[in-house]
Formats: structure tokens, C-alpha cells, sequence
């Protein structure tokens, strides 16, 4: 514990503190665990990159379906290969932390299951979304007929503005909605 | 960052991750991100170094503001700090966290919701008991002479409640009047008049507690509710649990979220079968469901019968058997309300109504049969002679409703022991033989666990007041009664292929139990008016009714405080009272029917307004293309002009106004935020 301590300095710790939903224990086995992923060589290097690979054996993301997806949101790498830094990786556990607001964790969430990234979830969108949710295999997915009624449905309810898309500000409006979401939208390390 | 951004600057909702580009840029088109200066940093959807250069934007601007404002500033980001640390304490103190979420990543959030049904239960018995232990307890053992000793005692005396139990502080009978050394107010207070505090104040509590758990739920729900449904869109956009860790839970999960699906999809499927029923089956389903009613109600009067009968039976003979036979009245209860819910059940089978109305028309028959036994059940108990003829009849009663809480909580022991455990057992053993496949492994059915708990914490509502330790041993019986609970469930239950879903269900549970809690207040309301208090026993014994206790405190008060009292019960302040209620509800259904039509006002703004929107994009597109083909015929001066004409100045067919700033983004998420009632982001 004291050199993971040393390590993270005092006056970036309690940056860290300000600027995340964390605690110093929470922030501190962050950077325990985020070590751990690197080689022993390069953890002296403060803005070191860690493949997404690596990111993705950590046992609270291995069988989350949108684990690439989060990778690559919460990454800000110029190679859109999803890779992390240490801010990046404590963003991320911010925003699925036990203290982050309804309006962080919707708006986060809405950007994962923007699989295009083009700022709304259209038909495509919300096809890979349910696929994710129900398996990928060909015989636990939904049949053609099935996922055209959940879309339609989906749509008739979400889509206020009936463009044949839900955006940012429809998704939050469902989601405000929901009393189970901020209990199940979180990842404790 | 990302290609299908830069075509769609305006529209581009994410945060700018990086300094260059287009990125830049974006951000000016959102200045709303830092709208409120006192907003945490955190709040903000932005990577670290975003949020760094917000803070030292910030920090200017607080250093322009003046020290005052600074210092209140950094005082309200403290206090915040301070709630935040307390809230996630409590949280951190409240008991089977683990546990509860165990059961919630292995059994899904309906099962959850019945266990946390059960720890509320507990805190409310927990509260009963330290109000009970307090105000009435307390002052007989410290200034009453009590001849309380336990000494030898045969072990039958426990069930069947004679010897020492009698005089035992669990019944009603042990808090004879003492007199309190406290002078204060002119001696009003007064040990029974403490009693009496303690039960009204008990039952007021419970009533304002599992109101306001009802309503909390409810405004989810039905408030919204078929006006503005999402059910789809939570089952998809919240369906997943992300803190699932291990693998085969993960795949538990994902066969539940996809039975979900199918569920509703199927029952959607089912009401537009049902719209295409002809007149001929109409008839054939209603005369059906006729006969099957008259069933129903044929099984409820002979089972209100047979209760009847036991009760009359028990209280009449004295036969050599009579543990058995004073316990046949709780024994014939239970046997009738484990059997018939499984009948009904079955029953509605045959009805041919979707899932859904299956489910509630069980429980609304279930309910109907609990609740109305332990009327029928009390009805006959005090119109028996023995009872109205007893030395102590608060006593005798007391006594009927402890012992309908002991055989629950031994029917729920044996239940577990017996009939689901070797079920299990004989399933994994023999796993070829047909019957026992058919039969299978028992499932987890919430809502009939949750009625058997509504039930008993009515019969302890309705005892409290005669038996007032009853709460001490319903607190205990709970606690087991998890424990055992989470043995079953664990050990012997298989995940069911239905999920119970949470959010509704927790409504629909603290709506039984508020069914239950009328029912006690009949009840009492009923016994206190009718028959008055023994003369020989327990707080009221020398006063003809209950409360003359209370009218004599009165009497001590000063003057203008008992004239002050008259008026309060008096018919005048009611009809003011009455009167006022009606001006309050009926300016709050006007506000509601006028935010209703408003909702409706602004979700027509958006549907136009994002018709507009591409209305103009196609303009736009078209307007490119006739560039295109003008500057390849080579006349560069006519597309100069075509470049300079503004798509917003092209009237779109249906605008109502020109001045609204339709297909503008920010105004689209105004309005939508204006319906959510949340910040615009």
C-alpha cells in the first residue's frame, strides 16, 4: 500500500478526488489494479497506454457484453484502438461508481450503445443493442420477425420526436424514468 | 476523433476529447455543458483534461466574482461533501447487502424485491418494539409490583398459554394501571394513557410508512403509466446488470432478458388475437369464465365456512386432545391458504387471459382469501360465549392471534423441511421417472411469500393492542424466516423462467399490506366501541370505555386548551376541514390536467420541429445538387449565388411560425428536458 501511495502523488490524488466520483481508497486500488495490467518496466510512465486487450481480462469487464464498447468510449487514444490511460480508466470507473448521477451514467450509456457513433440510436443501433443483450449465438438471438416488433415498439415509445431515431435527450427522458437503471449501470472494482 | 461526426457538427451531442479539429469547435456549440458554475466538475460528462481546463475557466471567473460569493461557493461544495459521506454511510450500515445482491444476480430483481419487502417488515417490527418497550413496558416494570416469575413451568404452558404466560408482560393483562412519579402536567400521565399513546402512535406510523412506500412506487408507475409506457425501452436500455462479474450468471442473465422479451412480445401477439375473436367464442370465453368464478366463489364461502366451524368447535369441547384442538382454527387457516392459492392459480388457467391478468387475478383471489379468513376468523372470536365471558377477554384474544403467529412461523419451518427440500431431493435422485420431471424443482413463487407475510403482519397489527409483545415475536419470526427463506431459495429453488418485475411489484406489495393495516384499524375501531375494556385487567380496568382515559387527561387541561380540543372535534372544524381538502385537490387536478395538455403542446412542437429539420436537409441537398450541376455547365457566377442563399429562409410547408428556431438541436433537448423535468445537459 505504501508505494502505490508513493507513487500517486498527493496534490494529483486529491485532483483525482475532486474531479471523479471516487474515493482516495477507491482511487488508490484503481491504481493498483491499472499497474498490475502494465509491464514492470513501463509503470513509471504516468501517460502510458494500455492495449484494450489487456484492459478486457479484468475479471468486472470479461463478461460484460459492451466491454469494447466502454473501451472505446471512454478512450481518448487518436488510434480509436480503445486503449486506456490511467485518467481514462478512472473516468470510466467514475462514471460507473455508486455515487455518479443519473445524468452522468445516462449520458455514458447512451454513447456505448451508440455502436456508430453518429450521436443517435437508429434501427442498426438498437439491433446490435438487443443482440448484445440477449447472446450473440445464432440460436439465443431474437428471429427476424421478433426483433422488427421489439424496434417498432421501441421506437413508438422512445422516439418523441418521431424521426425513426432516439438521441441523446429522448434516451435521457427514458431512462429518467426508470428506477432500476443507477442501481445496475455500475462497475466496483 | 470519429468520421460521421464531422459531417454532423451540429448535431455531435459528445463531449470534445481532443484540443484539434472540428473537436474544438464542438464545444462551442455546447455551451449549456457549463451553464451552472456551482455544478461539480465531476458531473460533467468529460475526460480528465476537459474538466481541468473547466476548473481554471472557473476558477477566473470566481476570482471576478468577489470573496463573499467564492467563500459561499466553496462552503456549499463542502456541505455537499459532508451530505454525500453521510448518505454513503448509511447505506453501508443497512443489513444483507450481500445478500441481497447474491439473490439479485442469481434469482433476478423480483426475488430481491420480496427479501427487501422482509427487511422492511423487519425495521417496522423493530420500531414497534422499542415504541412498545419504551412507553409501555418500561413504566410497569419499573413502578408496577409485578408477580411475574417464571420459575418451573411445564413446556406446554408456551403453547397452549395458560400459567405463568397468562400473567407474563406478552399479554394485555400484565399492564395494570401504576401510578408514575413524575410530576408533570398535573399528573395526566398516566401509565394507560402511555399504553394507548404507544398503539395509536404505532399504527399511525405504520400507516403513514407504508403509504408513502405505496405512492413513491405508484407515481412510477401508474401516474405515467399507460400514457407514456416504456416498457420496451427499459427492458433493453436498462435491461442489462453491469455489475455482473461471473460468467455463468452473465449467461443466467442473458436467457432471462431474453425470455423477458419474448414474454412481453408474446402478450402483445396475445391482445391482437383477442381483438380478433369472434362474437360466437365471446360468448363461449365469458360463459366459461362465469362458471369459473362461481367456483371461485362457492371454494371462498366454504372455506369461510369450514373456518367458522373449527373456531366454533374449538372453543366449544375439551377433549382429551387439547393442543390439537386449540390449535385448529390457525390449523385449519393455513391449510386453506396454502391449498387454494395453487387451485386459483390453476384455475385461471382455464380463463384464457394474458400472463399478465393471470398473475393478479391469482393474487386479487388470494388476497380476498387471506384477508377475509382473518376477518371471518376474528368475527366468530368475539361473538363466542367463552370469550365474552372470560375473566380477562383481551386476554383470550391476545392469545388467539399469538398463537395464528407461532403455527405461521411452524408451518413456514416445516414447509421448507419437508415439502421443498425433499422435493429437491427426490428430483436430483430419480431424475428419470416421468412424474417427478413433470413436477420438477420447486420455483420461487414472489407473490404468494409475500402474501404469507402481509398476513402475518396484519394478524400482529391486530394483536398488538392485546397482546402487545407480539411485535418482540414477530421481530424474531422474521428474522428467521429470512434465514430460512434464503435457505430454500439457495438450496432448493431453481431460477424461475419468469422474472417478477421489481419496480412494479414493490407497489403492488405495500398495496396488500396496506389492505392488511385497514383491516386492523376496522377491527380495533370495531372492539374498542363495542365491548368495553374488563373490569379486573390490564391499563383500562375500572373505566367503562377505553377512553375515558383520555377524556380525563382533558379534564386537567387548562381551559381555553379543553375549549380549543371541543373545536377541533366538532362538526364545524370538519366541514372547514373538508372544505379546504376540496380547494387543494381541486387546484392540484387542474394543474395536472393543464401540464398534461402542455406535455402534449410541446411533444407536437418536437414532431414538427424534427419534420422541419429534414425538410431543410433535403432542401439543402437539393440545393448542392443544382450547385453541382450549375458549376460543371461552367457558369461559376449563378453558383456563387446559390451558395449564398440561407435553407433556413426556404418556408417549409407546415411551420406554424417562421420565429420559432425550429430544427435547431438545442431546442429540441429543451423541450425534452422541460418534459423530464431534468437540467438539459
Amino acid at each position: 500500500m505504501g508505494t502505490t501511495a508513493s507513487q500517486l502523488q498527493k496534490d494529483l490524488l486529491s485532483e483525482y478526488q475532486e474531479l471523479t466520483f471516487l474515493t482516495k481508497q477507491e482511487i488508490l486500488l484503481a491504481h493498483k489494479r491499472f499497474s498490475e495490467l502494465m509491464a514492470k518496466e513501463e509503470r513509471s510512465s504516468p501517460s502510458l497506454r494500455v492495449p484494450m486487450e489487456k484492459i478486457l481480462t479484468m475479471p468486472e469487464l470479461k463478461s460484460n457484453p459492451f466491454r469494447e464498447r466502454i473501451c472505446h468510449v471512454f478512450s481518448t487514444s487518436d488510434m480509436k484502438d480503445g486503449s486506456l490511460t490511467f485518467e481514462d480508466f478512472l473516468d470510466l470507473l467514475s462514471a460507473f461508481s455508486d455515487s455518479a448521477t443519473l445524468e452522468i451514467k445516462s449520458h455514458y450509456a447512451f454513447r456505448i450503445f451508440d455502436f456508430d457513433d453518429d450521436g443517435t440510436l437508429d434501427c442498426g443501433d438498437l439491433e446490435k443493442l438487443v443482440n448484445c443483450l440477449t447472446g450473440e449465438t445464432e440460436d439465443t438471438r431474437l428471429n427476424p420477425e421478433e426483433m422488427r416488433q421489439l424496434i417498432t415498439n421501441i421506437l413508438e415509445e422512445s422516439d418523441i420526436d418521431k424521426d425513426g431515431t432516439v438521441n441523446l435527450s429522448e434516451f435521457q427522458h427514458v431512462i429518467s424514468r426508470s428506477p432500476d437503471f443507477v442501481s445496475s449501470f455500475k462497475i466496483v472494482l | 476523433m470519429r468520421g460521421p461526426y464531422r459531417g454532423l457538427q451540429d448535431e455531435g451531442p459528445y463531449r470534445g476529447q481532443q484540443d484539434e479539429g472540428p473537436y474544438r469547435r464542438q464545444q462551442d456549440h455546447f455551451p449549456v455543458r457549463d451553464r451552472d458554475p456551482n455544478l461539480p466538475l465531476r458531473n460533467l460528462p468529460l475526460s480528465m483534461q476537459e474538466k481541468r481546463k473547466t476548473r481554471d475557466r472557473r476558477q477566473q471567473q470566481r476570482l471576478s466574482i468577489g470573496c463573499w460569493e467564492s467563500w459561499w461557493q466553496s462552503q456549499r461544495i463542502a456541505r455537499r461533501r459532508l451530505r454525500e459521506q453521510v448518505v454513503r454511510t448509511m447505506c453501508g450500515l443497512q443489513p444483507w447487502r450481500k445478500a441481497l445482491h447474491t439473490i439479485e444476480g442469481k434469482f433476478g430483481v423480483g426475488v430481491k424485491a420480496y427479501f427487501t419487502f422482509l427487511r422492511f417488515l423487519l425495521y417496522l417490527n423493530l420500531i414497534h418494539c422499542l415504541v412498545i418497550s419504551g412507553l409501555a413496558l418500561t413504566p410497569v416494570l419499573l413502578y408496577g409490583k409485578h408477580n411475574f416469575t417464571p420459575g418451573k413451568t411445564p413446556a406446554s404452558d408456551l403453547f397452549l398459554l395458560t400459567g405463568f404466560m397468562d400473567r407474563s408482560p406478552v399479554f394485555y393483562g400484565f399492564y395494570s394501571p401504576v401510578p408514575l412519579k413524575v410530576s408533570c402536567l398535573r399528573c395526566c400521565l398516566s401509565s394507560p394513557l402511555l399504553f394507548l399513546l404507544a398503539i395509536a402512535s404505532l399504527l399511525t406510523l405504520s400507516i403513514i410508512m407504508v403509504v408513502r412506500r405505496t405512492v413513491i412506487g405508484y407515481k412510477h408507475t401508474w401516474m405515467l403509466g399507460r400514457r407514456y409506457n416504456h416498457h420496451f425501452s427499459y427492458k433493453v436500455f436498462c435491461g442489462w446488470d453491469f455489475c455482473t462479474q461471473v460468467p455463468e450468471s452473465a449467461v443466467l442473465q442473458h436467457s432471462l432478458i431474453r425470455n423477458d422479451i419474448k414474454l412481453v412480445l408474446e402478450e402483445e401477439r396475445f391482445h391482437q388475437h383477442v381483438s380478433q375473436r369472434t362474437f360466437r367464442q365471446w360468448v363461449q370465453l365469458y360463459f366459461l369464465r362465469g362458471v369459473l368464478n362461481f367456483l371461485v366463489i362457492v371454494l371462498l364461502s366454504a372455506s369461510f365456512y369450514l373456518i367458522y366451524f373449527a373456531n366454533l368447535f374449538s372453543q366449544r369441547k375439551k377433549p382429551k386432545l387439547s393442543l390439537l384442538v386449540e390449535y385448529l382454527p390457525p390449523i385449519t387457516i393455513t391449510m386453506v391458504n396454502f391449498l387454494l392459492p395453487h387451485l386459483f392459480r390453476r384455475i385461471s388457467g382455464f380463463e384464457d387471459y394474458s400472463l399478465t391478468v393471470q398473475v393478479n387475478i391469482t393474487l386479487v383471489r388470494s388476497i380476498i382469501l387471506k384477508l377475509a379468513c382473518l376477518a371471518i376468523f376474528l368475527y366468530s372470536l368475539l361473538h363466542q360465549p367463552r370469550i365474552r365471558s372470560a375473566q380477562c377477554w383481551e386476554n383470550q384474544f391476545g392469545k388467539e392471534m399469538y398463537k395464528l403467529v407461532v403455527f405461521d412461523f411452524l408451518v413456514c419451518c416445516l414447509n421448507a423441511v419437508l415439502v421443498e427440500w425433499p422435493r429437491k431431493l427426490l428430483v436430483e435422485r430419480y431424475p428419470s421417472s416421468s412424474f417427478l420431471r413433470a413436477l420438477g424443482k420447486p420455483t420461487f413463487l414472489v407473490p404468494f411469500n409475500v402474501l404469507d407475510l402481509v398476513y402475518s403482519q396484519t394478524v400482529t397489527w391486530v394483536g398488538l393492542f392485546y397482546c402487545p409483545m407480539l411485535a418482540h415475536i414477530s421481530l424474531l419470526k422474521l428474522l428467521f424466516v429470512f434465514y430460512i427463506k434464503k435457505f430454500v431459495l439457495f438450496r432448493c429453488c431453481e431460477p424461475a423462467q419468469k422474472m417478477f418485475r421489481g419496480s412494479q411489484s414493490s407497489v403492488w406489495f405495500h398495496f396488500t399490506l396496506l389492505l392488511g393495516l385497514l383491516l386492523t384499524v376496522v377491527v380495533l375501531g370495531i372492539n374498542a366501541n363495542t365491548y368495553p375494556p374488563s373490569s379486573d385487567c390490564g391499563p383500562f380496568a375500572d373505566n367503562r370505555t377505553l377512553f375515558n382515559i383520555t377524556e380525563n387527561c382533558v379534564r386537567i387541561l387548562p381551559d381555553f386548551a379543553q375549549k380549543a380540543l371541543r373545536f377541533f372535534i366538532s362538526e364545524a372544524f370538519a366541514l372547514l376541514l373538508i372544505f379546504v381538502e376540496i380547494v387543494f385537490l381541486t387546484s392540484f387536478v387542474s394543474q395536472g390536467r393543464a401540464n398534461r395538455r402542455a406535455i402534449e403542446g410541446l411533444k407536437d412542437i418536437l414532431v414538427m420541429c424534427s419534420a422541419d429539420k429534414r425538410f431543410l436537409v433535403k432542401k439543402h441537398s437539393a440545393c448542392l445538387r443544382t450547385l453541382k450541376t450549375s458549376l460543371s455547365e461552367g457558369n461559376g457566377e449563378d453558383a456563387r449565388r446559390m451558395e449564398a442563399v440561407d435553407p433556413s429562409e426556404i418556408q417549409p410547408p407546415f411551420t406554424r411560425s417562421t420565429s420559432a428556431p425550429c430544427g435547431d438541436v438545442a431546442f429540441q433537448q429543451g423541450g425534452v428536458a422541460f418534459l423530464t423535468g431534468a437540467k438539459p445537459l
